[in-house]
């Protein structure tokens, strides 16, 4: 696996978190918002397997309810350890891209010179 | 609003894929109705499957694979009560004819051949079935596969010598008792009418054989009016069957 995937696919974990902490929500909207962040998923349905693992390990909770298009649809919404994680992955992804950019900036500036 | 004929046959292969792996049946049922309810309002907006599950389809299905529980409890049912079911299936026909006997060249053959169908139909419904599910070929490559399995079947009943086991009638009956509670149990357990339904067609020859005096049974009019009958009722279900998909498909 490549590094830009692997760390697309910590990074999808962490987002899909922040966006159930906003409310409830369910996949198809889930997409829809992803890319309202312009937010490069490789293909819509890869927010599934995520969305999996995030239920498998209680970081959110789901439920199947009846929807206008016809099959039922399920919503997720965060859990309190869910909440937790989405806080350590603020802090982490804080202090990660603030390294990544402070590098890259320094970069700049040795182009430059 | 429907799904395509691309999305809907995605959704019954993903369905298989993860039957076939082992999942638990209730998360198959809830992953898959979210990815159809996806799949609807995408391409209800002109999306294309492409754009939802990727290039792959296969790769796709193995990422959604990977993230659930494997459920041990359902495939330890499930596999000795198939075995069962198989014993049941060939043990009926014999048991209702009165002639149920043990060789072992019947037990070796029956298990290998058993073993050999469980691979074959497993094979066909996984990789193959899904991609037919919609076409006229569905029919022809199950029907196929019956005559071939049935084929090899027969084929280890004639080859069958020696029995070091034959049953009395009092014997023969219970078996059919034994097979009877097995097919009622599967259709509990499947909450389908298919394992009573299928005996029940298969129990009317070896009934027929078994309880018609000798000079019926020879009469080529009775024959030819036996074969007629079970043809109608043949093509009937056919028909049934075929219209019902018809309607569902409206």
């Amino acid at each position: 696996m490549s590094t830009t995937t692997q760390m697309l696919k910590g990074l999808l974990e962490g987002s899909l978190l922040a966006l159930i902490a906003k409310g409830e929500t369910y996949g198809y909207e889930i997409t829809e918002k992803l890319k309202e962040h312009n937010f490069a998923v490789v293909s819509e349905g890869s927010i599934y397997p995520v969305l999996l693992r995030l239920q498998k390990n209680k970081l959110v909770t789901s439920v199947m309810r009846k929807s206008p298009a016809g099959p039922k649809r399920k919503y997720y919404s965060i859990t309190e350890v869910g909440l937790e994680e989405l806080e350590r992955f603020k802090e982490h992804w804080e202090k990660l891209s603030a390294g990544v950019y402070s590098l890259l900036e320094e970069g700049d500036g040795d182009d430059v010179i | 609003m429907m799904l395509s004929k691309e999305a809907d046959q995605f959704i019954i292969e993903l369905r298989m894929y993860l039957l076939s792996k082992g999942k638990k049946e209730e998360e198959i049922a809830e992953i898959t109705a979210e990815l159809e309810d996806h799949l609807l309002v995408a391409e209800a907006e002109g999306k294309g499957i492409k754009d939802i599950i990727g290039s792959s389809p296969r790769e796709y299905m193995k990422s959604i694979g990977k993230e659930m529980g494997f459920d041990a409890r359902q495939f330890m049912t499930l596999a000795p009560m198939t075995v069962l079911l198989v014993v049941a299936f060939s043990c009926f026909t014999p048991a209702l004819m009165g002639e149920f006997s043990l060789s072992k060249v019947g037990i070796w053959g029956l298990g290998t051949v058993s073993a050999l169908s469980f691979v074959l139909y497993g094979f066909l419904l996984v990789r193959v079935l899904p991609k037919f599910f919609h076409s006229k070929w569905f029919f022809v490559i199950v029907g196929a596969a019956y005559i071939i399995t049935t084929g090899i079947f027969l084929a280890v009943h004639f080859l069958e010598q020696d029995p070091f086991f034959i049953a009395s009638p009092m014997q023969n009956n219970l078996i059919v008792i034994g097979c009877i509670i097995v097919f009622i149990t599967w259709a509990f357990y499947s909450k389908s009418w298919i394992t009573i339904i299928v005996p029940f067609f298969l129990s009317w020859g070896p009934l027929a054989l078994r309880f018609t005096p000798e000079h019926i049974n020879e009469d080529p009019v009775y024959i030819t009016i036996t074969i007629v009958i079970f043809t109608l009722i043949i093509a009937s279900i056919i028909y049934f069957v075929y219209r019902k998909n018809k309607k569902k498909k409206a």
